[in-house]
């Protein structure tokens, strides 16, 4: 009989001698290339950041309620007074209706901690058990404000949440359907500078009266962006009070 | 755009949803004798019929008319090596293009102070 040049291949079966070379040469190939593949793509993928969630824990300062809820700490086992929180709520919802009838006022907020360089974040637990009036007394204080001048800043448009370490990555290209959801969902938008601002590079935003400014920059989330506008110290918090008819792409 | 889009999605899902509700309550029973008075089975294919309405169409059309000549496949398969000549060619292509073409956050300008407070 003669000898079969095309031997039929299983894979159960024992691998016939003339295929042998083939297919090992072939998936060392595959994996090589896409072990080279991967590190290739990844590489060119920009840091994630320290962004983490911290546990549980409970401030006791004051609240204020615009441009989007930020609590300024009087007490807290975690916080030092003075600085500032950026309060958001479960998933991809902020707590602008819950902050509402709390502004400025003390009061507890109790939450999941979030930290991302100098920002502080807070996701509130619901109801009453993550914000609700403080009648203990706390020693309130006038929050400091300082008008920075007028900027124009190149960076990052993130969803204050995700950013602050609730998704890694929580800024970038690949991010932005979730940074808009966050956005549309009341979650506080924050400005990522290219480089610190009087000390801190990322900056809470409003518009040019200090207002929410949600619908003007969703258009422009994950992409660096170049925008003009009032910058000012609330406490502890860059505030970024921008003219959106500034914002184009940069480069 | 985006929400035209969604738009657009909606009104393909829900046309989806009509051939769905009549392709598989009669006509499927019609084109496949299998199938006649099997009904668990059905709701399965919703989720696929939603997505692929267009063709379920088209091959109850063709079914209908006792066209089926079974050679439904001959012209994917004739195309099918350029097809997958032209992917290996488009896909690192898109991503040379993705790569090259995105925003270089290391040259980013610097923030610059317009003017002071007064």
């Amino acid at each position: 009989m003669a000898k079969e040049k095309d031997p039929f291949f299983v894979g159960w079966g024992k691998i016939p001698k003339d295929y042998k070379v083939f297919l090992i040469s072939l998936t060392a190939s595959i994996i090589a290339v896409f072990a080279i593949l991967s590190y290739a793509i990844s590489s060119t993928q920009s840091d994630p950041g320290d962004g983490a969630l911290m546990g549980l824990t409970t401030a006791v300062g004051i609240l204020q309620a615009d441009p989007y809820p930020v609590l300024h700490v009087i007490s807290s086992g975690r916080y030092q007074p003075g600085e500032t929180i950026i309060l958001s709520g479960g998933g991809k919802r902020g707590v602008v209706k819950r902050a509402a009838g709390f502004d400025g006022q003390v009061v507890r907020a109790a939450g999941v901690t979030m930290q991302r360089g100098d920002l502080n974040g807070m996701q509130l637990r619901s109801g009453k058990n993550g914000l609700r009036g403080d009648d203990t007394g706390a020693d309130a204080f006038t929050v400091r404000v300082e008008n920075l001048g007028r900027w124009r800043l190149t960076g990052e448009i993130c969803d204050g949440k995700c950013l602050n370490g609730a998704m890694r990555p929580g800024r970038g290209l690949a991010h932005k359907a979730c940074a808009n959801l966050c956005l549309l969902g009341g979650v506080p938008p924050v400005f990522v500078s290219s480089a610190p601002v009087e000390g801190s590079e990322f900056l809470l935003m409003a518009d040019a009266n200090g207002k929410a400014v949600t619908e003007e920059i969703l258009k422009f989330t994950a992409t660096y962006v170049e925008i003009e506008g009032e910058v000012e110290r609330r406490g502890e918090l860059l505030i970024f009070k921008i003219s959106p008819e500034t914002i184009r792409l940069a480069q | 755009m985006a929400l035209s889009l969604l738009t657009m999605a909606t009104w393909y899902i829900y046309a989806g949803g009509a051939v769905a509700a009549v392709f598989l309550t009669i006509g499927l029973g019609r084109l496949d004798e299998n199938a006649s008075d099997a009904w668990i089975f059905r709701p399965l294919l919703i989720p696929g019929v939603l997505l692929i309405w267009p063709l379920v169409l088209w091959r109850w059309r063709v079914l209908h008319r006792g066209e089926n000549k079974l050679d439904r496949h001959r012209m994917p398969r004739a195309a099918q090596d350029r097809i997958a000549l032209a992917f290996v060619c488009a896909i690192p292509l898109i991503i040379g293009i993705a790569l090259i073409s995105r925003q270089n956050p290391d040259a980013l300008a610097p923030p610059v102070l317009l003017e002071a407070a007064k």
